[in-house]
């Protein structure tokens, strides 16, 4: 069987192909301002890069922000649902995978798992962008730094200094501050990393963590993020390779399981 | 036992106008965007449009004096056995919040900033009001008392710290009759005890429906739309007619208990429980009944809840009944404003037991802190009894709807675990 995620989100969209034996192709694109339109042509890349047509494909799911903007899909699930799916089909740590933290463009999520795999709860940031990636990226932007050296700088600093993350507007007037104090740009940069790491260690603890935590999303591709954050939650961090097609990998593997139990159902 | 020792004549203020037709014009909108929202529900009351008036504009159906009110704790019965009407102040409307901000801080809840804006516009129908009574609900709604009494003449009903019956019985009914006494001397009426046992009986009609209702709903959902239902529920305290009122609801009534569902309904059964949802305010409504999901029961001081309890009297001397009044509006409340918030977690876990329901949503408003408090022992009440539970925080704008969603339909998808 061949099945395929979509997932439509904020800054990207993500496509993955799934055949019998394992994911077969995975394209990201940026998401634009035709969110619609770039899930149709993610999906076609993605067909293209495993040498399938659309007729090849059994089932297709869509989630994120998008997902019910794409019209070509079977099924459609929440970001939660899919990328507690992706995190479990993921190669993992020899530990159980029991908390999942996904950092995307506009949501941070924690998700804790069960015994038996299944979601048992989890958390989401509040409306405004403080405690995601988009924090990050805008601190860059306000360093005048591209997203990669951010990341670097922060990896070089040894100062703690002290920043919010509960607004990613006041984060920024904080920056000018400390700028025209001429603190060096690596400290800032650690600084906004240390931010939005203790903010998201504090929601993971809300939400009950054990097992071994796995660290999904576009943020998880950050250095400087995953180190923080091992350090303010006491742990290793496992990130799987493709950690930003987690979720769309998910969608897949979770349609796969929707498809098999329709087709046994039929067999009845 | 006048206002005058409530509130400190020395600093009284004149009253600030604020005169914004561009927010007048907002609010307007904001709530024909929801009427015309709920018009697409399929099955609707063939009245629900006299419901949908009465909240959008009361009007004066006759001379009677208006006495407005906010929250779900001033005995009402005593304003209408005064011969006059009740109207709830508590507003929903979002396009009125930045407006408070003209004269109170940024921080405090939207309702607080939103009621408050009402009486900023001299057109408003709160202006219409004759007297206002509010209970000592929240920090907001105290010092909420203090600036409206410059606007209209105000009676602060104070609430005992605890829902302990046994010691501050006698003290709650000592302040329902306080305020009775200052309202009759306001309106120049006298408060007679058949007027009184008479409005009690109104508003145990109006409970005997709502609870009919109830059922219906919770037998099949499809029946009415929860929406529907608090549109019909928070129109009562609108200032309106009470007799009009009651007819009508029977009449709807009629309707939904005649309905018969085609076929069985799969949908997930919720409790709703936390803040106030005040129309227009719908936001998580729509969200949740655009989910898929049926609100089966709630908790909310403007659901049902608002009506659920009758007032229950031994005997019919003045100060039983006074007595009686305080016994249902004040130690009944599921309100966190009390030092102990076991009254609305038994209530929550009786709920979700008696309407079958397959999870709790608690729906935190921001700034809120009593509810936010809350929160940490209800979900884990809950979780030890194995029923899902989902904390939604927000307020009145809907830049967060997106967020909700998923987070809704994430929560209805661990409930359902297909």
């Amino acid at each position: 069987m061949i099945s395929a995620g979509v997932d439509i989100g904020s800054t990207t969209t993500k496509a993955v192909i799934v055949g019998d034996e394992g994911p077969r192709a995975a394209v990201i694109v940026p998401t634009g301002n035709l969110p619609g339109k770039t899930a149709v042509e993610v999906f076609q890349a993605a067909l293209s890069e495993a040498s399938l047509k659309e007729s090849d494909v059994d089932i297709v799911a869509t989630t994120g922000y998008g997902r019910r903007l794409a019209d070509f899909g079977d099924v459609v699930m929440t970001q939660i649902k899919a990328c507690a799916a992706g995190a479990l089909a993921a190669d993992g740590p020899a530990e159980a995978i029991h908390t999942i933290i996904d950092v995307g463009g506009q949501d941070t999520k924690v998700i804790a798992i069960d015994d038996e795999g299944d979601i048992e709860d989890f958390s989401m940031n509040d409306k405004c962008a403080a405690g995601t990636g988009r924090f990050l990226e805008v601190l860059a932007q306000k360093l005048e730094m591209p997203y990669e050296d951010f990341v670097q700088e922060a990896l070089k600093s040894e100062t703690l200094l002290q920043m919010n993350a509960t607004c990613a507007v006041f984060a920024e007037s904080e920056v000018v501050g400390l700028l025209a104090r001429n603190v060096a740009k690596c400290d800032i940069a650690l600084a906004a990393h240390n931010a939005i790491a203790s903010r998201i260690a504090s929601m993971t603890r809300r939400v009950g963590s054990r097992g071994a935590y796995c660290f999904v999303g576009g943020g998880a591709r950050n250095k400087a993020l995953v180190q923080t954050l091992s350090e303010h939650l006491n742990k290793p961090i496992h990130v799987p390779d493709n950690a930003q097609t987690i979720v769309a990998l998910g969608a897949a593997v979770g349609a796969r399981a929707k498809a098999a139990k329709a087709l046994e159902r039929g067999v009845q | 036992m006048t206002d005058a020792k409530q509130f400190d004549e020395r600093y009284r203020l004149n009253p600030r106008r604020s005169d914004d037709p561009g927010a007048r014009k907002r609010s307007r909108f904001v709530a024909e965007q929801q009427r015309l929202l709920q018009s697409d529900l399929t099955r609707r009351p063939s009245n629900i449009a006299f419901f949908e008036d009465l909240l959008t504009d009361p009007g004066r159906p006759d001379d009677k004096p208006l006495v407005g009110y906010f929250c779900n704790m001033i005995p009402i019965e005593t304003i209408i056995a005064l011969d006059a009407r009740p109207i709830r102040l508590g507003c929903g409307n979002p396009a009125l919040v930045q407006q408070g901000e003209e004269v109170l801080s940024g921080e405090i809840c939207p309702l607080a900033k939103a009621s408050f804006a009402a009486f900023l516009d001299a057109d408003n129908p709160a202006n219409r009001c004759d007297a206002l009574i509010l209970p000592s609900s929240c920090d907001a709604k105290r010092k909420l008392g203090e600036v409206l009494a410059d606007y209209k003449p105000t009676f602060m009903f104070n609430l005992p710290p605890e829902q302990d019956a046994k010691r501050f019985g006698a003290v709650a009914a000592a302040e329902v009759e306080r305020m009775a006494s200052w309202l009759s001397k306001r309106l120049k009426r006298r408060l007679r005890r058949s007027a009184l046992l008479e409005a009690i009986s109104h508003t145990r009609r109006r409970t005997a429906l709502i609870r009919r209702f109830q059922e219906a709903r919770s037998a099949k959902p499809a029946a009415l739309s929860v929406r529907d239902f608090f549109v019909i529920i928070q129109s009562a305290a609108a200032g309106g007619d009470i007799g009009a009122w009651l007819a009508e609801a029977e009449k709807a009534l009629t309707e939904v208990e005649a309905y018969e569902p085609t076929r069985r309904r799969f949908r997930p059964r919720i409790v709703l429980t936390g803040a106030p949802m005040i129309w227009p305010n719908f936001k998580v409504l729509n969200l949740i009944e655009e989910a898929r999901a049926d609100v089966v029961a709630d908790t909310l001081c403007t659901g049902a809840e608002s009506c659920f309890d009758p007032v229950v009297y031994e005997e019919k001397g003045r100060k039983a009944l006074m007595r009686a009044l305080a016994e249902r509006y004040v130690f009944a409340s599921p309100c966190p404003c009390f030092i102990s918030q076991g009254t609305r977690i038994a209530r929550v876990l009786d709920l979700v037991q008696e309407y079958r329901a397959d999870g709790v949503i608690n729906y935190g408003l921001r700034l809120c802190q009593l509810f936010d408090m809350e929160a940490y022992r209800l979900s884990r009440i809950l979780k030890e009894n194995k029923i899902p539970f989902a904390n939604i925080r927000t307020d009145y704008s809907l830049e967060d709807t997106e967020q909700l969603r998923v987070r809704l339909e994430a929560f209805l998808e661990t409930v359902e675990k297909d």
